[in-house]
């Protein structure tokens, strides 16, 4: 090859060559910028299964009946590599087959709600409610927190929810 | 509009200027494929800069985390078993090409003529590409990265007078704990890619000031070339091999991934393949004189190569014409080579070793192709746990010890409970080898959820074995159901039954008082009916344990976490009353 003298320079610039190292750097970028792309935004785009917000009481069965029962549910949220796992109370009044779940969070300002002796009553500012979870006095503006439940061959299972607080309206956090 | 854009720019930034000085750089002897070695290096560095900055997106430098967080990349994140897999094969391919672009250099003799600096500053990206190997071997935190980071930091610790001292501050302490992770990670991520790109900067500088060497013969010299285009598109096509081949290894061979360390087990640790050389030589040296192989010749071999370029000043390039360096340097390449296959040799013909490198290989295999399942965090277990009690009267052995033990949680036909997965055809579908569930029922291997189901050390290594191969054969529920039985006996009743009689205690019923109704609501789900141990450990004989008189095991059950015991046992129990606590401490000393 000769030695190139400077006019020569644009013309290698778009030498044949110099395309198809264009190219290979194009390929290469766009494998790897693909491959990441996906990659970081991975979490982002994920649907979670409906099943996980129905969360595992225990059977039926093993819930007495006719007496405001405590129990907790594990609320998982996936995250990357964990399954990030939180207890949240509920109460469960029985009759039979016929269930109501609250959610033991006070629809005030987020205590945890307490049986009494007639229905329930929150320790933090003395909100309270009948057995059937409906409001009687205190702070609160609203009845305590229904979640949904179902029964499924024979266990109860509950979908845990948030719902803002001190309004009047069981409205969701979504 | 591409054109004025551009020489907006250009008028700006000098970027045409800068891009003619990278281009324009003359080639003495015209390109060649020889030359590629170094660009092919830089560009592989370049993406595992890249890859590496991505990788750290899902990393968690912790001990407790790490594995599952790369498990999490390989297995579940899109392109994440890519990104790896180039991280992980790309750190083997400049290793290679930085062998060979460093003994080309010595046997054309392309270090002489005032590129010292050059030289060492290469030398010392050879080791620093070294140390990135040997940091981020320990990052996954798997079986192989701990024991191989153990053999690695040991031979450290044996250089006398600094050594252990060094090989403290190394491990940050006298253990790999999750402190040497963090510390490994800080160099692996932080520091040694600073002082990378230091050193590859000033090595780049340095060519350029000193040019390229040219051809040993000198025939060409003549001839110069710009190294736009012919030598960057011979450089563009080797390295779009190399990447072809990373991605090919990525998706097909996969990068590796075992199960989580476990310093328990006597798993048997193998060095990457750029370390077995030195592995292979430790062999031939008694154990004090370990530092010989592992310090003393690399050191040695390391300043000579250091200082050559200041003694060897000879202009004589040829290496057919200077024969003493030319057979060193192939005796250290081909010596090298040797040791690596050796030490294969080796370990394929010792069949105790070959058994067990082969078995581990399967089970990281077996775990590789596993699903992902993310690492339990937090108690899995609802505080208000229910009662679910099954009577163990079976006449088949493995089901007694299903009944005693897994029931509870994973069904009465092991098709799932409340609080377990189903088991149906569980070992089969994820590939899980009987010496994997082995481990994994006592709490040895626990991945992926480490709390969520205890550790069932209590069984003997013949009742794993039983439960083991008949997990491998589950198929489906009917097999719970004894032989004989109709479907209506073998199911059993759904409401928990007022307290059996002890079915495994070690004293017969009519001799063990019985269980204190507050010790049945409370503590059996766990610990058993009779206290011989269920979920939790037995209880029988406690109380002439230390620590766990029954004063003691009153104030225990008040706040559990200052005797030292964990999650699942509750911290403390603030239903019972103080006469319920005394019934069961009181029954619990009974038991002896
Ligand atoms: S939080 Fe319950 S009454 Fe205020």
């Amino acid at each position: 090859m000769s030695k190139p003298s400077n006019s020569a320079h644009v013309s290698d610039r778009r030498s044949f060559l110099g395309k198809i190292t264009g190219l290979i750097a194009a390929f290469v970028a766009a494998v790897v910028g693909v491959a990441t792309g996906k990659y970081a935004l991975y979490p982002a785009f994920r649907k979670m299964s409906e099943e996980q917000n129905w969360q595992v009481v225990c059977p039926l069965e093993d819930i007495p009946e006719h007496e405001p029962v405590k129990r907790s549910v594990v609320i998982s949220q996936d995250a990357g590599w964990g399954r990030f796992n939180s207890q949240r109370l509920i109460w469960i009044l029985r009759d039979g087959s016929r269930v109501v779940v609250f959610s033991a969070t006070c629809p005030h300002l987020g205590c945890t709600v307490n049986a009494a002796s007639n229905g329930f009553m929150c320790p933090c500012h003395g909100s309270a409610w009948t057995g059937d979870g409906q409001r009687l006095g205190g702070p609160t503006l609203r009845a305590l927190d229904t979640l949904d439940h179902r029964i499924e061959e024979g266990v109860l299972k509950v979908k845990y929810e948030f719902f803002k607080q001190s309004i009047a309206e069981k409205e969701i956090i979504s | 509009m591409w054109k004025k854009l551009y020489s907006w720019l250009d008028e700006r930034t000098g970027v045409e200027g800068l891009i003619r000085k990278i281009n324009d750089e003359p080639i003495r002897g015209g390109a060649r494929w020889s030359y590629v070695f170094g660009s092919g290096i830089l560009l592989l560095l370049v993406l595992q800069f890249f890859t590496g900055i991505f990788l750290t997106m899902y990393y968690a430098p912790t001990s407790d985390h790490a594995h599952a967080s790369v498990a999490f990349i390989q297995k579940a994140v899109s392109g994440g078993a890519l990104l790896r897999g180039l991280h992980y094969y790309g750190s083997s391919a400049i290793i290679i090409l930085a062998i060979l672009h460093f003994a080309q250099t010595f046997l054309f003799g392309a270090y002489k003529e005032r590129r010292e600096l050059l030289w060492i500053s290469g030398l010392l990206m050879l080791l620093l590409v070294l140390a990135f190997g040997f940091t981020g071997y320990l990052l996954p935190w798997t079986q192989e990265a701990y024991f191989g980071t153990k053999v690695g930091t040991s031979i450290m610790g044996e250089v006398p007078a600094g050594g252990p001292l060094m090989q403290r501050i190394m491990l940050g302490g006298r253990e790999i704990t999750t402190l040497t992770l963090s510390r490994f990670f800080t160099l692996h991520v932080w520091l040694l890619p600073l002082l990378l790109i230091l050193l590859a900067g000033s090595h780049v500088a340095f060519f350029r000031r000193s040019g390229p060497a040219g051809p040993y013969h000198h025939r060409d010299d003549a001839r110069t070339e710009l190294f736009y285009p012919r030598q960057v598109f011979l450089d563009a096509l080797v390295f779009l091999l190399i990447f072809i081949v990373l991605i090919v290894l990525s998706l097909n061979l996969k990068a590796p991934l075992g199960q989580q360390a476990d310093p328990t087990t006597d798993y048997l640790a193998r060095p990457p393949w750029y370390f077995l050389p030195l592995f292979e030589l430790l062999k031939y040296f008694p154990g004090n004189m370990t530092l010989v192989p592992a310090v003393v010749l690399p050191g040695i071999a390391f300043i000579v190569l250091a200082v050559l370029p200041f003694f060897d000043r000879k202009e004589e390039r040829h290496p057919l014409r200077r024969p003493v360096a030319t057979v060193l340097m192939l005796l250290g390449l081909f010596g090298s080579g040797g040791l690596v296959i050796l030490s294969k040799y080796q370990d394929g013909m010792n069949p105790d070793l070959r058994a067990k490198i082969e078995s581990q290989r399967r089970e990281e295999l077996a775990y590789l192709d596993a699903p992902f399942q993310p690492e339990e965090i937090g108690r899995s277990l609802p505080i208000e746990v229910p009662m679910v009690q099954v009577e163990g009267n079976m006449r088949n052995p493995v089901l007694k010890i299903y009944f005693a033990n897994c029931a509870n949680c994973h069904g009465r036909d092991a098709s799932g409970g409340a609080l377990g997965p189903s088991l149906i055809r569980l070992a089969s579908s994820r590939h899980l080898s009987r010496d994997f569930l082995l481990k994994y029922i006592s709490g040895h291997v626990r991945e992926p959820s480490p709390d969520s189901m205890p550790r069932f050390q209590q069984l003997s290594l013949d009742q794993r074995g039983e439960l083991a191969d008949w997990l491998l054969n589950l198929r489906s529920p009917d097999q719970l159901s004894e032989p004989g039985e109709t479907a209506a006996q073998s199911s059993l009743p759904s409401v928990p039954k007022p307290a059996a009689a002890p079915s495994q205690g070690p004293k017969k019923a009519a001799e063990i008082p019985r269980a204190p109704e507050a010790f049945l609501k409370t503590c059996a789900f766990c610990h058993g009916n009779d206290a011989g141990g269920n979920i939790g450990p037995s209880l029988v004989g406690i109380t002439a344990k230390p620590e766990r008189s029954p004063e003691d095991l009153l104030k225990l059950l008040d706040d559990s976490r200052a005797y030292g015991l964990k999650d699942p046992m509750p911290a403390n129990f603030p239903k019972l009353s103080v006469d319920d606590k005394k019934a069961i401490v009181d029954w619990l000393s009974k038991l002896q």
